[in-house]
């Protein structure tokens, strides 16, 4: 496999820091993978600019990348019903999403950006769950949101959603 | 992992809000890969743009929150922004796709075929890197408007193809076509083109074709349309053209030739540079053009190639006309003709002295005609079945009906039951073994057509009988052989009778060597050496033989001989009947009397022609009357016998040179004289022949009315009830495969039926059954 040839690509973060990685632990983004693919190898002589990741970000995503490199790629339309329906997250995963939630958005965020579908799944999978069977006040609490509702828009929400109670 | 000092600056992203400047951003993003992608794209400009995209797509006008990263503020994802987007690039590649097409309209064929492909080649290679570009565009925005059924919503890369195809495509693709036809109709005049230009416009035309129910999908609609159509039409005029002229200015062989040549071409054609998709319209189109329109004058010619025996020609012509629908079929008709007239003549040939016909020139006339026309199915038709039904349809035909064996006469199944006689007899000129064999694998040939088979049944089981009796067979292999050849052809019922009458004689062997032991037990010593006889005990049934015709008394030399033969039968079997067919039987007698030799000559006779002769042991003259009166044979017996003994100078006829009758005397000739030791005087008499053909003919007529009552019998007593035209096609079906029955006569066996009451009438036209 190519892959095994492990060249290096340096990816550079919108704080100026430059990374290298494994071409094939970089090519989880299909935004490098295309580029790749695109530009061809002498391109990857220079850094990649990522304009929209920070530094910390950066090396969060590259560690997720660097432990499921050797994953089977997801196919290109892969919205079959288990990646869509379960929550569950694998072990290695749900230590790995064990941060503070600024650096949780900031993944989902990267991770979109850079289109790691498989990273934004885990992400998203991880925000669900601390949504799951929590009543709004709770919610609002988790996510320290505000609440600008006045109580008739509040009531008005409630009766349309009545259906879907969990009683 | 590791941490490398700041190299590069950020390319200036533009703010994610304004779409103006967003899409001033892009558009010279976009440029710079659609017109200079050669030139490559810079690391920068790639990252740029794309964030540009994500950036743009992420964005939402509520700019009062601020707060990044708190989910809470924002709707992200209740409505996607990328609209604008889409549409300025549509708007982008609708104007620089009608730049391409002015400066199109300054070149014409093959420059604006290279025109095409390389701007072609420019813009789809464009389009995959923006479609990657505008990924993120893809994934959301669009991926949503599919999502909710928008019509009209393509992903990038399908947007440009879309973009192209309405606006250049439909601009440039008929001047395009004719530039591609002119080339193709320049090859076709034997110039060398670039092909590889027209395989790159074939590409291009098939990418074009989308479905518009489903845009993941492709279909080869636009190429069909827009290529394919006109390149047929155009393929049909040029062919039209040119075999009409070829056609009117060479012969019809080397038209063939051309047109195999030309049908050959197209197909590489399709191989070298056409979409695989073209093959069976094209070749329908070549064939219409090259055959279907000249297959009247191809199949008139099909006459002239038979006449001369043109093998190779009639496989081209084969091999042509079998690639239009129902092509072959009058070649068929006409084959089928030409090889029953070719029967016909053939045997008219050998006909010129019907009564003298020999039945080996017979039947090799007939396999001649078969062989030939059997070696040009195989060579010329690739032993088509068709063909080869319509080569037994007409051997049936002239090996049934020709000149010697004229409708309702059975002379072919006769003369084949009597060639294969002559070869299995035994015969000076004894043929090999192999040779033999494939003789009767001939015969067997022959036999398929026969529609007699009774007929040749008949006659077979007479001449075995023959054979059997006289022990004349060349080799029991050869006959076992030919019995299980028949077998298979006809069935077990078929060959029964003959099968039984091998066994008969094997039985009969073991028979005589048994009786052989009796005989020796039974012998004083003092008495005559006994007369060294064989026997063969025949089945009554199974052999075709009838019991002597004459009364007769055999000699007294021989009848003790017989009289402990059937002793000795009687102990084994009690209860059946001998029946002694005399007229069968044969015999040697030593002359010791004669003078002129030292050696006795041996005389080979019948036993009537023995019981004669030892008349004359007693007294050297007889009269006719004596004779008669001692042998107690009739005339038409004793007559012949002695006829022959007279003109073999056994016997003196007084007066001389009369027919034997009452009144003359005969002596016995002192002065025999023959080259042979041994005189065969047991020769078979002409009007017994004739009479026994006669008479097998007649058995013939007898049986089938048998045969046909069996099967009316057989019908009704598995159906009760039919109706009258039913039973007799049935009854046809059930008989074909032994002769063909006429219509009246199964008629007439229903009437005998109906009077024997086996069956009644019925209502409606409705045969009964009755047990």
């Amino acid at each position: 496999m190519a892959a095994e040839k492990s060249s290096i690509i340096t990816l550079q973060s919108n704080d100026g820091v430059s990374i290298d990685v494994d071409r094939q632990v970089a090519e989880r983004s299909m935004l490098i993978k295309n580029m790749m693919e695109d530009l061809g190898d002498e391109a990857i002589s220079t850094a990649v600019p990522i304009p929209n990741v920070n530094e910390s970000v950066l090396k969060k995503v590259i560690e997720w990348c660097e432990h499921h490199k050797n994953d089977p790629q997801p196919a290109q339309d892969d919205d079959s019903d288990s990646r869509k329906k379960t929550t569950d997250i694998e072990e290695w995963d749900q230590k790995f999403m064990q941060v503070d939630q600024e650096m949780l958005f900031e993944i989902i965020l990267a991770s979109n950006y850079l289109d790691i579908k498989p990273l934004l799944d885990v992400g998203c999978k991880t925000v669900a769950n601390m949504i799951k069977g929590k009543s709004p006040e709770e919610i609002r609490k988790t996510f320290n949101i505000t609440n600008d509702f006045t109580p008739e828009e509040e009531e008005q929400i409630r009766r349309e959603n009545e259906w879907a109670e969990d009683r | 992992m590791s941490v490398a000092t700041r190299t590069v600056l950020m390319p200036p992203v533009p703010n994610r809000e304004d779409i103006d400047a967003t899409w001033k951003y892009l558009e010279a993003g976009i440029s710079k890969i659609m017109i200079n992608l050669q030139e490559g794209i810079d690391m920068q400009t790639y990252m740029g743009v794309y964030t540009a995209v994500h950036n743009f797509c992420t964005s939402h006008k509520a700019v009062s929150n601020t707060s990044h990263g708190s989910i809470g503020s924002t709707h992200r994802g209740a409505h996607l922004l990328g609209e604008d987007l889409y549409q300025n690039l549509m708007t982008y590649l609708s104007n620089y796709l009608k730049g391409l097409v002015e400066i199109s309209k300054t070149h014409t064929d093959e420059a604006l075929l290279t025109f095409y492909i390389r701007e072609w080649d420019r813009y789809t290679t464009a389009a995959k890197y923006i479609n990657h570009l505008f990924r993120y565009l893809n994934r959301h925005w669009v991926k949503r408007e599919l999502d909710e059924g928008k019509k009209n919503i393509y992903d990038v890369y399908t947007l440009h193809l879309v973009q192209w195809r309405t606006t250049l495509f439909s601009e440039v693709h008929e001047k395009v076509m004719d530039a591609v036809l002119k080339m193709v109709e320049k090859q076709r005049h034997g110039e060398t083109i670039e092909h590889g230009q027209i395989k790159s416009i074939v590409n291009s035309f098939v990418s074009l074709g989308l479905d518009e129910a489903d845009p993941t999908k492709s279909t080869l609609d636009v190429y069909r349309f827009n290529f394919e159509r006109p390149f047929l039409e155009a393929t049909k005029l040029f062919y039209q053209a040119e075999s009409k002229e070829f056609v009117a200015e060479n012969s019809i062989v080397e038209y063939m030739k051309k047109a195999e040549i030309r049908l050959d071409e197209e197909e590489e054609r399709v191989a070298m540079y056409l979409h695989p998709d073209i093959i069976l319209p094209l070749r329908k189109t070549c064939n219409n053009a090259l055959i279907s329109d000249h297959s009247l004058i191809l199949r008139d010619e099909f006459q002239v190639l038979l006449d001369n025996d043109r093998y190779e020609d009639m496989q081209r012509m084969y091999n042509l006309l079998s690639r239009i629908p129902d092509g072959l079929e009058p070649l068929r008709a006409k084959f089928e003709a030409h090889v029953r007239k070719a029967g016909l003549a053939a045997v008219a040939k050998v006909a010129v002295d019907a009564d003298k016909l020999e039945p080996k020139v017979y039947v090799d006339a007939l396999l001649e005609i078969h062989t030939q026309y059997q070696g040009l199915v195989k060579q010329a038709f690739k032993d088509e079945p068709e063909f080869t039904r319509s080569l037994d349809n007409a051997c049936r035909e002239f090996v049934n009906r020709n000149q010697i064996c004229k409708s309702g006469s059975n002379k072919s199944p006769e003369l084949l039951a009597k060639y294969a006689d002559t070869l299995l007899k035994k015969s000076a000129s004894g043929a090999e073994e192999n040779d033999l064999e494939a003789t009767l694998v001939q015969i067997m040939t022959v036999f398929k057509y026969i529609e007699d088979k009774d007929v040749f049944q008949k006659f077979y089981s007479r001449m075995l009988a023959r054979r059997l009796v006289h022990t004349s067979s060349s080799s029991d292999d050869a006959e076992t052989s030919m019995i299980s050849k028949l077998k298979e052809a006809c069935g077990y019922e078929y060959t029964n009778k003959l099968q039984r009458m091998f066994q008969d004689m094997q039985i009969s062997k073991d028979l005589n060597s048994g009786f052989k032991e009796f005989e020796a037990g039974l012998i004083e010593p003092e008495d005559a050496k006994p007369v060294d006889a064989s026997y063969a005990i025949l089945g009554t049934g199974f052999w075709p033989l009838n019991p002597p015709n004459t009364d007769f008394t055999p000699p007294a030399e021989i009848s003790k001989a017989y009289g402990r033969f059937q002793t000795f039968y009687g102990q084994k079997h009690s209860g059946r009947k001998l029946t002694w067919l005399w007229q069968l039987c044969k015999g040697e007698v030593k002359a010791n009397y004669c003078k002129n030799t030292k050696t006795p000559y041996t005389f080979q006779v019948s036993t009537y022609q023995m019981a004669i002769l030892l008349l004359f042991n007693e007294s050297d003259k007889n009269s006719y009357d004596d004779i008669k009166k001692a042998t107690q044979l009739q005339a038409d017996v004793l007559d012949p016998a002695l006829g022959i003994f007279v003109k073999a100078k056994v016997l003196l006829s007084n007066p001389d040179g009369e027919k034997p009758g009452p009144g003359n005397m005969y002596h016995l000739n002192y002065d025999f004289k023959s080259k042979k030791i041994r005189v065969n005087l047991n020769i078979p008499v002409k009007s017994e022949q004739k009479q026994e053909v006669d008479e097998t003919h007649k058995t013939i007529e007898e049986d089938r009315k048998l045969l046909m009552q069996s099967a009316i019998v057989r019908i009704m007593k598995a159906r009760k009830k039919m109706k009258h035209t039913q039973l007799v096609s049935e009854c046809i079906n059930q008989i074909r495969t032994r002769f063909v029955p006429k219509i009246p006569d199964i008629k007439k066996c229903i009437d005998i039926l109906l009077e024997k009451e086996y069956l009644e009438r019925l209502e409606d036209d409705e045969l009964g059954y009755l047990a």
